[in-house]
């Protein structure tokens, strides 16, 4: 292995161009880094387990909020999602739409070891092993379940990593697309898709590369449809109040 | 976005609104969700939508050796994993004809006890803040965090315990433990009053519970409701009394129910059974050192472990309800068939499409932490 070589590669930011030339540029993006890292929305969303954990971490006890971290209930103005334990099949489903629809920069946190390699449950039928596989994962936080303790750990490391500006998995969704709707095909189907446009979004963030596009994408637009309105099947039939 | 996949369509003229309530909201316990009918912000018509947590818990147990599923079966329960592992163990040494020692006994209903005070203070901290007050939350869940320390000082985990196995317990109450149980037994005693001034006596609370919800006794034995929910329509039915596992026939505590069977009747149930379950802890600190004698039944090679072949089928009593274990074995090293009869899959589907159906929008959480569902056992 030669010197030059970096192991985990490191991710070109789209920034980082300008750097050397601009200074203004330089502080800016370091000032914009600070911030962020220090003002950070949970998605309140509970897939697992590891969710009964949350509470303490974040009330009086532990107290997630002096670091500047608070849950949110929104997808569009959340900052993280954290994947609190296994993810079924139905579930991975939603954590997707999710996902897609929170705004970038955002960041994902795999709690409980059911995230990492499908955990206790690793021969069940019904979830999905690695969180890897469908969207790029920013830290783990290992454990059955990880006490507050380690999830305020893993939250202050992820806010070191935005500060230095290594928090970038949501650049890798983008840059590789075509893998993680090929495992997604996988799981749930050729014809899975969702109402984000995931490749203009990569176009606009200046994300877009050889490995955005491929076979899967292609295998997408050939199956994309408009969504139907939303079949719920509860019609007339549904149960009426018992009189009583 | 892709601007023509949202392109107007023909629909009927209506009022009505379908909305999805849940999994992905704030008001929902747990990965659950709901799918409403809504007329203005009346519900005309509900269905529940379940299965964001099933793991097929069943099929693995069937898969595992008789001693590894003492580490998943807690699983099943997030808020109340003991009674799990607790039916789970008794019903293997119904099938092995085991005698559990008296002190494993009486050890196992302190977890069992200490895991419902647990439960309770999450519970009500809960069903108060669907109603717009955080405080009672954050003070609830700062409570249990004194049990769960208590929970790590006696098994060695906070939240998962695994303290049980078939033919006893793991390990003995570590030196002053009984000690230490007193003293956070007397500081929860001594909050109960600020919880009833913050909680039950405040208008807010009593306005918005009321009436919310309401369950008929008959309506509630027909639904299959059991636990606190049943206790809050006037009927007094408690396994620990009526059939009587462990040592409960030797402890002296009361069955507190209430008559109108609503979101705050279920409630106060809760909170008066919290003052049984410091009893109840009371009366094992002063009787445990009594009690001497292993903690453990010996057990043949847990590894090569082969359960005689037979059914059995054990009930207790958790925080949610009744809690029942149908376990069969073929003679073989691991399970033939498990069933689990959870409390919660009766009150978060049927109970709770048919209490949320003609109530307001705003009162769907109130009434879901009122039944005290626990989606992951719904789900299993």
């Amino acid at each position: 292995m030669t010197d030059d070589t970096q192991f985990p590669v490191k991710i070109e930011q789209p920034g980082q161009v300008a750097q050397g030339g601009n200074v203004f540029s330089r502080v800016f993006d370091e000032l914009t880094a600070f911030c962020r890292s220090r003002s950070l929305f949970i998605l309140h969303y509970c897939t697992g387990c590891g969710a009964i954990e949350l509470p303490p971490a974040m009330t009086s006890r532990f107290d997630m909020e002096r670091l500047g971290i608070s849950p949110m209930v929104s997808p569009r103005q959340a900052d993280i999602l954290l994947i609190t334990g296994y993810v079924s099949v139905k579930t991975l489903k939603r954590v997707m739409l999710t996902y897609e629809q929170m705004g970038s920069p955002k960041y994902v946190i795999g709690i409980c070891s059911c995230t990492v390699n499908g955990g206790m449950y690793w021969q069940s039928y019904a979830t999905a092993k690695k969180l890897n596989d469908y969207m790029p994962v920013d830290l783990y936080i290992a454990g059955c379940m990880p006490r507050p303790e380690a999830v305020i750990t893993g939250l202050r490391q992820l806010m070191d990593n935005i500060a230095k500006g290594e928090a970038n998995g949501w650049q890798d969704y983008y840059r590789r697309y075509d893998y993680y709707l090929g495992n997604q095909q996988r799981l749930f189907g050729e014809t899975w898709q969702t109402p984000t446009d995931v490749i203009a979004e990569a176009k606009h963030y200046d994300l877009f590369g050889p490995e955005t596009l491929g076979k899967h994408t292609e295998l997408l637009l050939q199956h994309q449809k408009p969504l139907e309105a939303l079949e719920m099947r509860l019609g007339l039939d549904a149960p009426e109040k018992v009189k009583s | 976005m892709r601007a023509e996949n949202y392109e107007a369509r023909n629909h009927p003229p209506s009022n009505e609104f379908e909305i999805n309530f849940g999994p992905n909201h704030p008001g929902i316990e747990g990965n659950y969700a709901l799918k409403v009918k809504v007329h203005g912000d009346e519900i005309v018509a509900a269905r529940a939508d379940g299965g964001y947590l099933h793991r097929g818990f069943e099929k693995l147990m069937e898969q595992r050796l008789w001693i590894q599923n003492i580490a998943l079966v807690p699983r099943i329960c997030v808020p109340d994993p003991a009674p799990m592992e607790v039916a789970y163990s008794m019903a293997v040494e119904q099938l092995c004809g085991l005698d559990v020692p008296v002190r494993a006994q009486w050890l196992r209903v302190l977890q069992l006890e200490l895991s419902r005070v647990a439960a309770h203070l999450f519970t009500f901290g809960g069903h108060a803040a669907t109603t717009g007050m955080y405080t009672p939350m954050f003070w609830g869940v700062a409570d249990r965090d004194l049990l769960l320390d208590l929970f790590e000082e006696l098994t060695g985990g906070r939240v998962y315990s695994i303290y049980n196995i078939p033919g006893g317990v793991r390990r003995d109450v570590p030196d002053g433990f009984l000690e230490r149980l007193s003293t956070t037994l007397d500081y929860i005693d001594s909050r109960l009053p600020d919880y009833d001034n913050l909680l039950f006596t405040n208008q807010v609370f009593v306005t918005r519970a009321k009436g919310t919800g309401p369950i008929t006794q008959a309506q509630a034995l027909d639904w299959g409701v059991t636990g606190p929910n049943l206790r809050a329509t006037g009927l007094a039915f408690d396994v620990r009394r009526d059939d009587p596992y462990l040592v409960y026939d030797e402890l002296d505590f009361d069955i507190p129910t209430e008559q109108p069977g609503d979101a705050w009747a279920r409630t106060l149930v809760r909170r008066n059974e919290l003052l049984q379950s410091i009893r109840i802890l009371r009366q094992i600190i002063d009787r445990l050192p009594g009690v001497a004698g292993p903690i453990r039944a010996p057990i043949p090679n847990p590894l090569a472990w082969r359960v005689p072949a037979g059914e059995a089928y054990v009930r207790i009593e958790s925080s949610k309800g009744e809690l029942g274990w149908y376990v069969v074995s073929d003679g073989s090293e691991k399970p033939h068939r498990v069933h689990v009869r959870g409390p919660s899959s009766m009150h978060a589907v049927q109970v709770l499409e048919h209490l949320v159906t003609g109530c307001r929008i705003e009162d769907v959480a109130q009434i879901m932490f009122s039944l005290d569902a626990c989606p992951p056992e719904v789900d299993r």
